[in-house]
């Protein structure tokens, strides 16, 4: 056998054209991350009287490809609150291991001066904000859930901007356009708190996480809700989407039995 | 020079660290030198890590340099290899620190005696920022029952030099709780946890002795198994434990008075 | 000038296991101008008696606010007082930028209490000669903390630091048990009582000479630090006046009783 493999031959440029040398750029400006590799899709979360409750699926893909199917991108910090990651896996582990970092030295003397989600968020936006301005973003867009240092339901995004925006209900990624709309249709503009219960924060963010496993080509079944309230944290990592109904796909060209 | 740090130490309050079968106990005798401290405030035992707690004897700010270095190199630990540092190690490096502070003239060597006190996990912990699992079968390299972890206790001296032990005391009243710690036969590894608090705070009640006169805070800090009371963690021992051993201790100071002088009734009532 | 061989730099060890040039700077505070501080269930007070190089010329500060929740009166060198004083406030600022959340104050403290034992423990260094109380309010409460140039903090309910502060602790020892659930005006006047005993006879507490700062929490609410200076003290002085007037025939009565 030639062990030389620039004698082995490539692919044909008459069948495959000319191979692309932009992608191995050795001159021009120095390049940090530009896209991101496994990414998880959405994170959607919902504030009710007495708590937040946020919800993710269990996968990371690779580009269309679905490769890790048992991925928890809910993280705690301590039991205080929340963070619910979309975008990059690695990052999102590069900063599930900061916020543990943080909780070891929070926790060194306890004299009832821990960080609340609040603060978290703030932290978490200003190191979104660092990294982007280096032109070396960490790529996510997160959730924090728990409570402000008025004990009041805190629930708001950052991304890998460093962007922040809050809401009674927030989703990341595809949710964004597809799980908002159904939010704010079941909790309309003005509604008090107070008249949402967890029951009903629980089932809307089940129905959101159905419809995007629906829509969203990548998305799965199986998923992870946490209801953060005075009480703790309540944390289901291994759950399912109940009540599929995929008769609708029958009719759609490219699903269904059509052969043409 | 070293030697002369050995002299602070020797003035400091009472402190023991105890290594039982399910978990380690640290403890300290605090005077009370004034009236106007904030009593339960001031801690002096300190955490690192989760599950590593460091108590000392002697200058106190070169005990908080000590538990500060502890805390960096834990979190270092971390950043390497994603998961918490054995208890042997961080003595380990804190020793090799130490001992750099007696090796140059710029620098004066550490005037405290540290007692290390930690438990390894035994159960199987997801590396620093795991995600999930993989699949349940295939390849892997695990050897099924293989047993980690335990209790670890060290003690590292001015000099640098540190030893493992079963049970450790440093500070004004080292005398009488070693001899006390020595009839524990803590190296049969029988003493359990919750009888290791008792024992802990007897101890520091028999140091006391020496200085009677002056009053004095008990602290106890204490790590227990994954499956004990702290869950692997390093914390305070809990209000009532901490109470109920203090009664105890108590007690078992005045009988050791009353044993001698109702020696000749007990004999009686025997027969 | 020397008080034996083992004095002359922060990095050496007396026989005896002592280390003199921190002693020496521990005598430095001693000569600095009293101040007193304490707390109760709402409130922390600092109180501090301004002493000036003659007759003509302003009043040394004792109090300085590091941030809306905290503030430190010194005692000892004012120069190493505003180094320390300067690092406290970015570490607030920073604290407040990066987390939103006021600085915890034992944090804080700690942070001081470590770069003043690195001074004892490096040749070339001195210690800070300056001790300081900080006070302050955070999320557990309302807190006070001494600083001393060894680099021991300790979290004190009451404290007086500097010359003939004996006289103040002494009275904040009898004091004690009145402070814990007495008012916030009530806590000033405790403070500035204590404050008065350091006087020696021919002195007095004055609008010139007298410094009042506070800080608290009531029903969960941040009440910011207020200082209180020249002709802001004199109703607080007027009513220790009108306390010490009713106090004393209060005592001649129980003792005629």
């Amino acid at each position: 056998m030639n062990h030389f493999p620039e004698a082995w031959g490539r692919p044909r440029n008459d069948v495959y054209g000319a191979y692309d040398h932009s992608y191995l750029q050795t001159s021009g400006p120095k390049a940090h991350t530009s896209s991101p590799a496994v990414t998880g899709t959405s994170v959607v979360g919902v504030k009710f009287n007495g708590g937040v409750a946020i919800a993710t699926d269990n996968l990371a893909s690779y580009g269309s490809l679905a490769r890790f199917s048992d991925v928890k991108r809910l993280r705690n910090f301590g039991d205080k609150a929340m963070v619910g990651f979309g975008g990059d896996v690695s990052d999102m582990q590069y900063l599930d291991r900061l916020l543990d970092s943080m909780d070891i030295k929070e926790n060194y003397s306890h004299h009832g001066n821990m960080l609340n989600a609040k603060n978290l968020h703030t932290y978490l936006a200003k190191v979104f904000y660092k990294r982007r301005s280096e032109f070396n973003p960490l790529w996510n867009h997160v959730l924090v859930a728990g409570f402000d240092g008025q004990g009041e339901p805190f629930l708001s995004s950052a991304d890998l901007l460093g962007t922040t925006f809050s809401a009674p209900h927030l989703a990341t990624g595809f949710g964004a356009h597809l799980a908002v709309p159904i939010l704010r249709r079941k909790f309309p503009e003005g509604t008090p708190l107070e008249q949402v219960s967890k029951e009903d924060a629980v089932e809307a963010l089940k129905e959101c996480l159905k419809v995007l496993f629906y829509r969203d080509a990548r998305s799965a079944d199986k998923y992870s809700i946490a209801v953060i309230t005075k009480d703790g944290i309540d944390l289901k990592e291994d759950e399912q989407i109940q009540g599929q109904s995929w008769a609708f796909a029958e009719r759609i060209r490219g699903y269904g039995a059509q052969t043409a | 020079m070293v030697e002369y740090a050995v002299k602070a130490v020797e003035n400091g309050g009472t402190a023991v660290g105890i290594r039982c079968k399910d978990g380690v106990v640290l403890a300290v005798e605090k005077i009370i030198t004034s009236k106007l401290l904030k009593p339960g405030a001031n801690k002096r035992i300190a955490t690192v890590d989760r599950h590593v707690g460091i108590v000392s004897a002697g200058l106190v700010p070169d005990g908080r340099h000590f538990v500060s270095r502890a805390r960096d190199e834990a979190s270092s630990w971390r950043s390497t290899y994603k998961g918490p540092i054995p208890t042997s190690a961080i003595a380990n490096r804190l020793g090799g620190y130490v001992q750099a502070y007696t090796l140059y003239s710029s620098v004066r060597p550490f005037g405290v005696t540290a007692i290390v006190g930690g438990w390894d996990t035994e159960a199987e912990l997801p590396v620093d920022g795991q995600v999930g699992n993989g699949p349940k079968s295939g390849s892997g390299g695990k050897v099924e029952g293989a047993k980690a972890g335990g209790p670890g206790l060290y003690m590292i001296e001015p000099s640098g030099l540190y030893w493992g032990y079963y049970g450790a005391a440093t500070g004004k009243g080292r005398q009488a709780a070693k001899a006390e710690l020595e009839k524990l036969d803590l190296s049969s590894g029988n003493l359990s946890l919750a009888d290791g608090v008792k024992e802990a705070a007897r101890i520091i009640y028999v140091a006391h002795e020496d200085s009677k006169d002056k009053e004095f805070e008990l602290e106890m800090t204490w790590i227990s198994s994954v499956d004990g009371p702290t869950k692997g963690r390093h914390e305070e021992v809990p209000k009532e434990i901490l109470e109920e051993a203090e009664k105890a201790a108590k007690r078992a100071l005045e009988g050791d008075d009353e044993e001698e002088e109702d020696k000749g009734e007990g004999e009686q009532m025997e027969e | 000038m020397f008080r034996n061989n083992y004095d002359n730099d922060a990095v050496t060890f007396s026989p005896q296991g002592r280390i003199f040039q921190v002693e020496y700077a521990q005598e430095a505070v001693k000569q600095g101008s009293v101040v007193v501080g304490l707390v109760n269930k709402t409130h922390a007070v600092l109180v501090g008696l301004k002493r000036n190089a003659e007759e003509l010329s302003s009043y040394q500060k004792k109090i300085i606010e590091i941030d809306s929740h905290m503030a430190i009166a010194i005692a000892g060198l004012a120069s190493d007082a505003r180094v320390l004083s300067n690092f406290m406030k970015q570490q607030s600022l920073g604290s407040k930028m990066t987390y939103g959340r006021p600085i915890p104050l034992d944090r804080i403290v700690a942070q001081i209490g470590d770069r003043a034992q690195t001074n004892t423990q490096h040749y070339g260094k001195r210690p800070y000669g300056v001790g300081l109380l900080v006070a302050g309010v955070d999320e557990a409460g309302p807190h006070l903390f001494e600083f001393q140039p060894s680099g021991l903090t300790h979290e004190m309910v009451a404290c007086a630091i500097g010359a003939r502060s004996q006289m103040a602790r002494t009275y904040l020892e009898r004091n004690l048990d009145k402070f814990q659930d007495c008012s916030r005006d009530e806590l000033i006047q405790h403070g500035l009582s204590a404050l008065k005993e350091t006087l020696s006879q021919d002195k007095e507490l004055t609008i010139d000479n007298t410094s009042v700062g506070v800080v608290g929490v009531t029903n969960g609410k941040k009440e910011s630090f207020k200082l209180y200076e020249g002709q802001d003290t004199a109703a607080l002085l007027e009513v220790l006046e009108q306390r010490e007037s009713a106090g004393a025939e209060g005592e001649s009565m129980e003792v005629d009783s």
